[in-house]
């Protein structure tokens, strides 16, 4: 069964692969969210923490970056326009 | 067209069929009556060392088979009993820690199609003052619930009617987001809003998910087929039982991924409901990966003209509420247990300091717009049923803080991500309750210094210090200083700051 979200299962592949690399890389969890009015609802990343406070990063008016361990990731700005072009391609 | 016709025409466009089929296996939904009878049947007389085993995989915050809450459920012995409640209060302690989550129920609506025979709201009970809010209203009741009381967390509830069907509610969602009101030191907003309404179609719940709804919780009331066709009557939309059913199938499915179970319990067997809601959260779990995030339990209560109540042969004692409670906990461990304030305080009391739930309401006022309109008699002619426990927010903080509990008016896992499948894996590894613990100091420090009486202000300054030793000692010192940072901050006025 799969949610009738508006995300395909290519794009959620995609962003886990993102993520798995930060993790490799740098050690630093991350994960994606949907913006729903106050809800940030999870859609794909890592389901481990760090208990820190998180930090969203915004992408457009629909989807963020959360990780409550930025100062970890050197290539955040290479990361956001990754992510940002994926997004991109899902319109 | 006249306002039955419009009415019928709206009853009979809100099923969808197909959207109760496709979750049907060969065609059967998945509660089994004689199937559930056969289990608690097969596991009468368990030996006490096969219920120990069975305790500490609910330790191990593991959903239990059905097989094992029949067994549980036909504890004899007393001190076998004892030790169950012990292994619900340490499942609680591991996944929520310390913390008991406060809300409060806000009434929009009582117009309703359906004819529940317990429910005073129901379509025929000519006594009840019938009335649906403004949004104007809306706002007054949410300033005064986060304003003056300081409520951060609510559920609304409404009857099922074409006047209060899903643009209503959206309207009303994003009406009680947008009301921010200046407190003693900061200010009061509500930051997370559940919804308890009917069943609906996918594309209704993809409506809510876009405002930002909380939990989508919705009661079966009773999973006993017959039962249920027998109080909800034939012709009405409620009557069908499958649509009820596969509810939060469908909210899932829309992505809603926080969603709450719950039985009426007096309607049947507590044991077969129990064994009912452990079906319909492993369901959910085999379906989608992703668990009830609330399981309420309420009993049947007084309603106006409802004496169908009275009669019920199936009403629960005390005794074995908080044994159906313990059962549940150690069912799904996972999950959040509501009590609610349906329940006299004594029972309360008495259910809290076994500490097995998470959640329970407090200067609850269920009339429609009874907030804003200061009555402090129940008026039981605007109230779906009466309540129990009508004690003030103040006092209820004040008692959990003496009982060595921290009230947390925490919602922040819902706006960072912390939900559907992350929220299930943190909480079945323990991991949530340091952030329940975290953010329950942080949001607790908020209240006392915008709400708290002197007298709730002194019994909450001890636990909270007690608290934040505890922390220093669970948590990275890297985490417990930022925990003192936003302390502070939030001491200086600054509000909303979380992990």
């Amino acid at each position: 069964m799969e949610k009738g979200i508006c995300i395909s299962n290519d794009l959620t592949k995609k962003l886990n692969e993102i993520a798995d690399f930060v993790k490799q890389k740098y050690g630093a969890h991350i994960w994606f969210v949907e913006i729903l009015g106050k809800r940030h609802s999870y859609i794909a990343g890592h389901r481990e923490d760090s208990f820190l406070p998180p930090e969203v990063v915004y992408l457009n008016e629909r989807y963020a970056i959360v990780s409550n361990e930025w100062e970890k990731i050197h290539e955040k700005d290479e990361i956001l326009l990754k992510v940002k072009s994926l997004l991109g391609e899902q319109k | 067209m006249t306002t039955a016709l419009l009415e019928k025409s709206w009853i009979e466009s809100v099923i969808k069929e197909e959207e109760i089929t496709k979750y049907m296996d060969n065609g059967k939904d998945f509660i089994n009556d004689e199937e559930i009878w056969e289990k608690l049947k097969n596991n009468e007389n368990s030996e006490p060392s096969r219920v120990r085993e069975i305790m500490a995989k609910s330790l191990s915050i593991e959903t239990l088979e059905p097989d094992e809450t029949a067994a549980l459920l036909n504890v004899k012995d007393p001190e076998l009993w004892e030790e169950i409640f012990e292994t619900a209060r340490q499942i609680k302690k591991k996944v929520y820690d310390n913390r008991i989550v406060t809300f409060a129920p806000l009434y929009l609506g009582n117009l309703c199609v359906n004819n529940c025979l317990y429910c005073g709201f129901r379509r025929d009970n000519h006594v009840i003052k019938r009335r649906v809010l403004t949004f104007e209203e809306i706002e007054r009741e949410t300033e005064v619930l986060a304003g003056q009381i300081g409520h951060k967390r609510l559920i609304i509830s409404l009857g099922e009617h074409p006047r209060t069907s899903v643009h209503y509610i959206t309207k009303a969602l994003e009406t009680i987001y947008s009301v921010k009101v200046p407190t003693k030191r900061g200010y009061g907003q509500i930051r997370r809003v559940n919804v308890n309404a009917a069943p609906m179609s996918i594309e209704d719940l993809k409506k809510l998910k876009e405002v930002g709804i909380g939990t989508y919780q919705v009661f079966q009331e009773t999973y006993h087929h017959e039962t249920y066709a027998n109080v909800h009557p034939e012709g009405t939309l409620k009557h069908n039982y499958q649509w009820r059913l596969y509810c939060h199938h469908r909210a899932l499915e829309a992505g809603v991924d926080d969603v709450g179970l719950g039985v009426l319990f007096g309607l049947y067997d507590w044991r077969f409901e129990v064994m009912a809601l452990l079906y319909h959260s492993r369901d959910l779990e085999k379906k989608f990966g992703i668990g009830p995030h609330t399981i309420s339990f309420p009993r049947l209560e007084p309603a106006a003209n409802t004496p169908f109540i009275q009669e019920s042969k199936y009403k629960v004692s005390d005794e074995d509420f908080k044994k159906l409670i313990a059962v549940i906990r150690l069912s799904v461990p996972y999950t959040g247990m509501i009590l609610t304030a349906r329940e006299p305080a004594h029972v309360r009391r008495e259910i809290i300091a076994s500490g097995m739930i998470t959640q329970t309401d407090a200067s609850t006022r269920i009339g429609i717009g009874a907030y804003s309109d200061r009555y402090t008699e129940q008026e039981l002619e605007r109230q779906q049923f009466q309540i129990g426990d009508p004690r003030s927010l103040d006092e209820v903080v004040r008692e959990l803080a003496e009982m060595g509990y921290i009230t947390s008016f925490c919602t922040a896992g819902y706006r960072c991500g912390r939900t559907g499948e992350r929220i299930m894996t943190l909480l079945k590894t323990g991991k949530e309750g340091i952030f329940c613990k975290l953010n329950a100091v942080l949001t607790f420090r908020e209240w006392l210094d915008d709400f708290a009486s002197e007298q709730t202000k002194a019994a909450g300054e001890r636990i909270i210090q007690q608290e934040i030793e505890e922390l220093k000692e669970k948590v990275p010192p890297k985490v417990f200083d930022n925990l003192l940072e936003y302390y502070r901050r939030i001491q200086n006025g600054e509000r909303d700051l979380y992990f």
